[in-house]
Parts: structure tokens; C-alpha cells; sequence
């Protein structure tokens, strides 16, 4: 093992951009600026992440990529656009995440399994075709460095689809019914910070892990079902 | 590192050229605990340079910079009892050894107010003239990992010299290390609670690595002879190469990274000791992951700034200022026993 320069947790927001989330972007957008100033003040954790933020709708837009979010003045923002194409968005990420790994370990850093925060508030508009890229984007045995994808469904978001996409049951979650759509985006943001920041504390442990935060609001998909 | 065209692509770490180790550099400026301020900037690297003549003493002190420091702050208590010191350091010579060991709370536990969850302990064997030790690392996610890192070097220890009083041949190294999981089991026992043995209590209390071992002295030259459970590892710095001697904790082909471990009181199907010799000349590197890990195979940074600390005995505290050196992630307490044969 040569030397290691660090060791980092890549992170990625995969948002849903759709027309449906027009009312709403602004919401996510100063969600995910509450979170750079959260992990401002968090030093020592977000120097163990490097943070990528995709929105999705008919196509993906890489919004930032690997950054060191401590050397970011502000996050770009999010436009609402276009249709709910999942398949666009896993096509995507097993196109990032391998190289992103890989580029990583270029410049002599440990990588541990990069997490996936999705985020959806409606169906997807390409029916069941999303699952063959979903699969080849989960299988260790394809993409060996898959990620663990966390899943939030809300508004028109189905449970069993949110269910499919997060890749175990403990990381998929839906609003709680009748909760508005912007108050939960910006408690899925909340959830966000507060995974990231558990999660980049306990790289250096004996046992680290991806710590999943259950955003105030939402349920587990599975308890819907 | 990124794709074309993104506008706010740079590499990982926003440098372009290979990081350089600062000798003595004085970190940023230091910050209160667990501050809200913004992070502070990141120092350029900056080429190696020997403090100059005249160096204000608290500078010379100021941890050794390697690359990008780790945020300055001014470290919390480790607020619970019973009380442990962020650092220990013990230095020595017997007429067959020299001995530097230094234990250090991690930055990470210093910025949180955790105590150090890593420990060692070392004596000697006076009928034998051996060496006797143990490095622990205590599982993070145990609720009192550095209880059980200290039971467990204290106990190795203590049942490796009682092994040697009885035959200085061999001790039985199976019997030994059960013999540290049942005291890790006996201590998880609630002191009213009914009889009986909970391994898994145990293990949610003081789960923790265990590398112990001891070094004999004969006419033909030292031999040391090494147990192994979870991943703290040993080394034997030679000509200025780290060999490991024993299990490395990562696989160089996996995809991704996981330091997942396994630790007393669970036991391994088959206990397997290593025996080295130490020649004149070779140094013992004993020490847990926060050592390991940054060290990787010795050949960057880290490692020359330990080829430069080793290359003799250093001072008592030399070591543990070594070893306290600030590299931005590496953040995990560390320990690291050293041990130069005298003949």
C-alpha cells in the first residue's frame, strides 16, 4: 500500500429537477447552503468528504463535482427543467462514481464507499426502464465501487419505488402524508448535514460507517408498504 | 481528477504538486473547540526547511506539519472519568534495548472531547532480559473502548511475564489472549447482576485491537515473537524500509476502503504467532492504525519523517512530538513502540 494522502467519503446529491419541483427549488437550494455553512463549522468532518451535487430530470447536470466544500464559497443552484427520468440519473452516477473513485486513488487517497442522498417528489417518468441502470449501478460485482443511495420520496413519490431505489430498506424514507413539500425538502437537508457530518467523524474508526439520519417529517418506506 | 469543462473542477485537494513535509512548521493559528467559525485556510505546502536559529520555543513545539494540517484548535477535555491523560510517553534502556514509546489522543478525540481509546504498556522480564508488550486500539464504538484497550495491554503483559516466570521457553500464546478476552467478559459483568458471562456486553463495552509480544536476547542476536488480533501492526524499519511483519490491514485492489475490524473478546479460529529476528541496526515499530495508516508502505512523507525521528533514539519526548504530527484526515489517536536491539 503506498502512501495515503487522506482518507475521503465521496458524497453525492442526486436532485430531482423537474418541472414538478418548480415551487420548490428554491427551498432545496437554500437547503443545501445551510448545509456548506453546517459543515463550515464542522472542520474536521468535512475534510473527509468530497461533495458532488446532479440535478436530474430528462438528462443530469453535474451542478459541482468532488469539491472540498471548506474551499467553497457558495453552491451553485438547482433549475427546475424537464421530466423525471431515473434512468438518466443512475446512467450518470455509474459513469461518476467509478471514475471519481479511481481519480481519487490516482492522487493516493483511500476511498471509502461513496453515498448517494436522492432526492424525488414525483414518478419516475420512465417507468420500470430505470431499474436496468439502477442494477448495474448496485451490483458490487459491476460497479465495485457502489454506492450506498440513500432515497427520500416526497409529494407524488411512490414508497415501493423509493423502497427500490435505495439500495437497504433503512435508507429509504417518504413524507409523512400530508406534509408540505417544502418544509420536507428542507428537513431532508437538515438529515443530509447531519449524515454527513456523523459519517465523516467515524471514517477514522475502527468501524466506520454510513450514518443514516431519518429526516424529521419523513417515514421509512417500508413501514408504508 | 474532473471532467472538462466543469467549472469548478480542481484536484481532490486543490494542489497541483506533490505535498512536502514541514520539519517543526508552526500550524495555522490556534481556534477554540468545536468552533463555528469557518474552517480556517489551508497553508500553501511549502518546501522542507529546519526551523532557523532562534526559533521561539513554542514553535519548535508546535506539531510537525506533513502536507496539509489538520484545523488548529485548542483540544476539550476528555470528560469522564476514570481520568486519562491525552498523552503518554515512556523511554529507556536495558542493557539489551532501547525502548521510545509514545500513545496519543487523536486529533479528532481532542477536538470532540473523547479521551484516547489507544494504549500500550511495556516492561521487562529481568530473569531473561526480554521485552515484554502490548498495543492496543480501542473500537470506537464501543461505549468504553479505553477501558478496554488498557485491560487488555495490562493483562497481556502481566500474563506474558507471569508465562516467563513459569517457562522461559515459550508462553502458550492461545491461552494468553483467551486469557485477555475473559477478562474483557469478567469486567462487562454487572457487579449485582446474575452470574454468568454476556461476550457480547462485553464487546459493545470494550471491544479493542491487541498486538503483544515480547524481545529475547540471545548470543546469535534478538527475537521477537508477535500475536495479532485486528489491525494494529508491527514493523521493522531496516535500512530505511518498513517491513510489515504482520497482517496489513487493506487490500491494495479493493475498489473502496474499509478499516471494519475484528478485536477482542472475540477470538480468531487459529492463533498464529510471528517470530522475527532483530538485527543490529533494525528497529521495532510496533503501533496501531492511526500509525499504520498514514505510514502506509513507507515510501512518502510519513515515512521519511520517521526514518529521520528513528534513525537513532530519539529523545524521550521526540518521539511522541513525532508522532503527534498534524496531516489533514488523519485524525485517529496513535501509538507507536519503538525498540532498537543493543547487540
Amino acid at each position: 500500500m503506498p502512501e495515503v494522502r487522506g482518507q475521503l467519503l465521496p458524497v453525492y446529491v442526486m436532485a430531482d429537477e423537474s418541472m414538478s419541483m418548480n415551487d420548490h427549488i428554491g427551498e432545496l437550494n437554500a437547503g443545501l447552503a445551510s448545509l456548506h455553512e453546517a459543515l463550515m463549522a464542522e472542520p474536521m468532518a468535512a475534510a473527509k468528504v468530497r461533495f458532488s451535487v446532479l440535478g436530474f430530470s430528462n438528462d443530469v447536470v453535474v451542478r459541482l463535482h468532488l469539491t472540498d466544500l471548506r474551499r467553497e464559497n457558495q453552491l451553485p443552484e438547482l433549475f427546475s427543467r424537464g421530466a423525471t427520468s431515473y434512468s438518466a440519473a443512475f446512467t450518470a452516477l455509474q459513469l461518476h462514481i467509478p471514475q471519481d473513485v479511481a481519480s481519487l486513488k490516482r492522487d493516493q487517497f483511500q476511498v471509502h464507499r461513496p453515498a448517494v442522498f436522492f432526492l424525488s417528489d414525483g414518478q419516475p417518468s420512465d417507468s420500470g426502464s430505470w431499474r436496468e441502470p439502477h442494477r448495474r449501478l448496485t451490483d458490487r460485482s459491476i460497479t465495485r465501487a457502489a454506492p450506498n443511495i440513500i432515497a427520500c420520496g416526497i409529494g407524488d413519490a411512490k414508497p415501493e419505488t423509493i423502497l427500490a431505489v435505495a439500495t437497504h430498506p433503512d435508507f429509504a424514507f417518504v413524507t409523512i402524508e400530508g406534509t408540505q413539500v417544502g418544509p420536507a425538502i428542507a428537513k431532508f437537508c437538515t438529515a443530509l448535514t447531519k449524515s454527513i457530518v456523523a459519517s465523516g467523524r467515524s471514517l477514522t474508526t475502527e468501524n466506520p460507517e454510513l450514518v443514516v439520519d431519518k429526516p424529521e417529517g419523513f417515514r421509512m418506506a417500508i413501514d408504508v408498504i | 481528477m474532473r471532467p472538462d469543462g466543469d467549472q469548478h473542477a480542481e484536484s481532490a485537494d486543490g494542489l497541483g504538486s506533490r505535498p512536502v513535509r514541514e520539519p517543526l512548521a508552526v500550524g495555522p493559528p490556534v481556534t477554540p473547540p468545536p468552533s463555528r467559525a469557518p474552517a480556517s485556510p489551508t497553508p500553501a505546502a511549502r518546501p522542507v526547511a529546519a526551523p532557523p536559529v532562534g526559533t521561539p520555543l513554542r514553535e519548535r513545539w508546535a506539531p510537525v506539519v506533513v502536507d496539509r494540517p489538520v484545523t488548529s484548535f485548542e483540544p476539550r477535555p476528555a470528560n469522564r472519568p476514570p481520568y486519562r491523560s491525552d498523552t503518554i510517553v515512556d523511554a529507556w534502556s536495558t542493557s539489551h534495548f532501547t525502548v521510545r514509546l509514545a500513545s496519543i489522543r487523536g486529533y479528532s478525540h481532542r477536538y470532540y472531547g473523547t479521551p484516547r481509546q489507544d494504549d500500550a504498556v511495556v516492561a521487562v522480564h529481568d530473569p531473561t532480559g526480554s521485552l515484554i508488550f502490548a498495543v492496543a486500539d480501542g473500537v470506537s464504538a464501543a461505549e468504553r473502548a479505553e477501558v478496554g484497550a488498557n485491560l487488555a495491554c495490562c493483562t497481556a503483559v502481566t500474563g506474558m511475564l507471569a508465562a516467563l516466570d513459569s517457562d522461559p521457553r515459550v508462553p502458550d500464546w492461545t491461552h494468553l489472549v483467551e486469557s485477555v478476552a475473559r477478562r474483557l467478559v469478567e469486567l462487562a459483568r454487572p457487579r449485582h447482576g446474575p452470574p454468568g458471562s454476556d461476550p457480547e456486553r462485553a464487546e459493545e463495552l470494550f471491544a479493542t485491537t491487541l498486538v503483544a509480544g515480547y524481545a529475547r536476547p540471545s548470543a546469535t542476536g534478538s527475537l521477537v515473537t508477535l500475536v495479532q488480533i485486528g489491525d494494529s501492526g508491527a514493523w521493522l524499519l531496516d535500512r530505511g524500509q518498513y517491513v510489515g511483519v504482520l497482517r496489513q490491514k487493506s487490500d491494495p485492489d479493493s475498489p473502496v476502503f474499509s478499516s471494519a475490524v475484528s478485536a477482542l473478546p472475540q477470538l480468531p479460529t487459529q492463533i498464529r504467532p510471528v517470530d522475527v529476528p532483530l538485527a543490529p541496526g533494525t528497529v521495532l515499530l510496533v503501533g496501531t492504525d492511526g500509525f499504520g495508516d498514514p505510514l502506509g508502505d513507507g515510501s512518502g512523507l510519513v515515512g521519511d519523517l520517521f526514518r529521520e525521528v528513528l534513525a537513532s533514539p530519539p529523545p524521550p519526548l521526540g518521539l511522541a512530538h513525532a508522532l503527534d504530527f498534524s496531516r489533514e484526515t488523519f485524525d485517529d489517536d496513535r501509538t507507536l513502540l519503538a525498540v532498537w536491539p543493543l547487540s
